[in-house]
């Protein structure tokens, strides 16, 4: 009974409710929606890289090791020296090692040097693959494979001839090495999108008339010259460690970070990411934070409305009264249709999340290798719905509360 | 024999060339560290902590009491199950346990000054366990603050299948969920 009253009630007043109703369910989207681009955001960061047993480079901090030799960002304090590299690789419970070499840049983006085992041992989101989306891996001193955000920022193609520069933001540029496109990785979300991969050996080319960071002013050596020289590397920035069974892991970490010759630190990628997520992590959850204000918010405007509706239904209240209602069924119509309301706004809410999930989930992949999956809702966003609709509740016990206290004696004086 | 005597200088300051490199951990009072590695229903497990944490002392022990009480400590750190509690579920037995106490003093012995100086002193031990049932391995509980009552944090690393974890355990909440 109090329902069908409750519910014409609201019907009566169609305009307002729904702009309430609308309020409530665009702060819900939002809030459900922070929360799916939060855990969203996590569990792509930390599927950047997987597969990798140990990183290795110069002894900084682990954050900083992981950000310069996965994430691209920063530089190496340091390098490793070739006799070091060899010196891990050959120790028995290394499975697989890739160095990387960084340091050039191609326009905005990095290149990195490496060895073919790189396409073979670099995984992201739980052990996937890199795959060539066009042209092949690789296989001459000359040849670049381009990650897919290089490839669409500067229009490359396949057999396109690129220019690699010296350092970072550099305008000296090295003209003499003719280095051409010779495939294209597919998407992958992560920084490997936005780096040009070439030889290690390439990297020494690149620099062979280059001495104290300066070309050597009048020397330029012929290409087939330097195919002939020996380009071993002297160093590598980082490198890329498998171990043969995880039971090592720990003591070739220990091994390598005792290593006397050098100063080298091997951290555990999932740990170091573990660490990193706990300093960007903050921004989360204030953005979470922000939403859940958006959500109060919204639910204060809820209660704004009631209190004015109720001067609008001084008479009304006073009938029911004269009826036979007692106070506490006004309060229990008025809770009942401020809780139908929230109700209401939140489904709409659920209903706009993934209205809105179809339509950015494939631009967030594209543009920002933000990867959204669309489940079905789960317990979590049915706590949020309830969490809305029980404040909702306890937000319109204020003017319910007004409303039990006053409608007789409000009523049924004539004001007007 | 001028040569040869440059020979015997240069022979000479080869120690003092080899000793160039110079480094130390870490060490922090209070912070211990477990690192677990599982790879089907082997688990190797190493702990190290510092001698202020299990003994409540770092020099080196030379009274009876003292050097009972580095006997005794070690003695605990070689019962893995008593101090890392495993789930029964799991069904894990202890395959090796051994517990050491060791000294920075231990890395340059023939150094003599630094005898004198207050140096730091860590226990470390390493287990290997086999677990009929790996699976039920979701969490770890720490007796290990009730045997050291100034052990005060745990520092565990977990490597599993699926990749590195890390976390931290303190006195106040002595469980680890792993979370899997």
């Amino acid at each position: 009974m109090i329902f069908r009253l409750a519910i014409a009630s609201l019907f009566a007043r169609t305009l307002t409710v729904s702009m309430t109703v609308l309020a409530i369910a665009l702060s819900v989207a939002l809030f459900l929606g922070v929360e799916k681009v939060r855990t969203g955001a996590k569990a792509s960061f930390a599927d950047t890289i997987s597969g990798t047993d140990l990183i290795v480079g110069a002894r900084s901090g682990s954050v900083q090791l992981l950000l310069y030799s996965v994430f691209r960002i920063g530089n190496a304090t340091n390098n490793v020296t070739w006799e070091s590299y060899q010196d891990i690789a050959a120790r028995p419970d290394v499975e697989w090692i890739v160095p990387i070499s960084l340091g050039d840049s191609h326009r905005q983006f990095r290149v990195m040097g490496t060895t073919p085992a790189f396409f073979a041992h670099y995984k992201y989101r739980q052990g996937r693959a890199l795959a060539v989306a066009d042209g092949v891996i690789m296989d001459d001193l000359f040849d670049t494979v381009i990650g897919a955000d290089v490839a669409a920022t500067l229009g490359y193609s396949v057999d396109d001839p690129i220019v690699v520069a010296h350092g970072l933001a550099s305008f000296t540029e090295h003209k003499d090495q003719p280095f051409r496109v010779s495939g294209i990785l597919e998407k992958t979300g992560t920084p490997v999108d936005r780096t040009v991969i070439v030889s290690l050996e390439a990297i020494e080319a690149i620099h062979v008339d280059w001495q104290s960071g300066a070309q050597i002013p009048g020397q330029s050596t012929p290409v087939d010259v330097i195919r002939q020289m020996d380009l071993t590397p002297k160093a590598v920035t980082a490198a890329l460690v498998g171990v043969e069974s995880p039971l090592q892991t720990f003591a070739l970490q220990r091994a390598i970070n005792e290593y006397r010759q050098e100063p080298l630190l091997a951290i555990l990628p999932g740990v170091a990411l573990q660490e990193l997520w706990g300093i960007v992590g903050i921004a989360e959850t204030a953005l979470l934070a922000v939403s859940a204000m958006v959500v109060v918010t919204a639910l204060i405007g809820m209660m704004a409305t009631i209190f004015s509706s109720l001067n609008e239904r001084r008479r009304e209240m006073a009938i029911f009264r004269a009826m036979g209602a007692r106070p506490a069924t006004i309060l229990g119509m008025l809770v009942l249709e401020a809780m139908v309301m929230a109700a209401v706004g939140a489904l709409f809410g659920l209903l706009f999340l993934y209205l809105g999930l179809i339509i950015a989930q494939p631009i967030l992949d594209s543009a920002f290798g933000l990867w959204l999956p669309i489940d079905a809702p789960t317990l979590r966003e049915f706590w949020v719905i309830l969490a809305v609709i029980c404040a909702g509740a306890i937000v319109s016990l204020v003017p319910a509360l007004r409303a039990y206290r006053m409608s007789v004696a409000d009523g049924m004086m004539v004001k007007t | 024999m001028k040569h040869a005597l440059s020979l015997i200088a240069l022979v000479a300051a080869m120690p003092a060339f080899a000793e160039d490199t110079r480094q130390l951990d870490a060490h922090e009072h209070g912070v211990g560290a477990l690192n677990i590695a599982i790879e089907g229903t082997t688990v190797a497990m190493e702990f190290h902590a510092p001698g202020a944490d299990i003994v409540g002392f770092e020099y080196a022990a030379e009274s009876d009491a003292d050097l009972a009480a580095i006997e005794a400590a070690v003695a605990t750190l070689a019962a893995p199950l008593d101090l890392f509690a495993l789930p029964d579920a799991a069904a894990c037995t202890v395959t090796t346990a051994q517990a050491e106490l060791e000294s920075e003093e231990d890395h340059d012995e023939d150094d003599a000054e630094h005898a004198e100086e207050a140096g730091h002193t860590e226990f470390h031990a390493a287990y290997m366990l086999t677990c009929d049932n790996p699976e039920a391995l979701t969490t770890i509980s720490f007796p290990y603050f009730e045997s050291f009552p100034n052990a005060q944090e745990v520092e565990v690393q977990i490597i599993t299948a699926s990749g590195a974890q890390a976390f931290e355990v303190e006195r106040d909440a002595p469980v680890l969920n792993m979370g899997r």
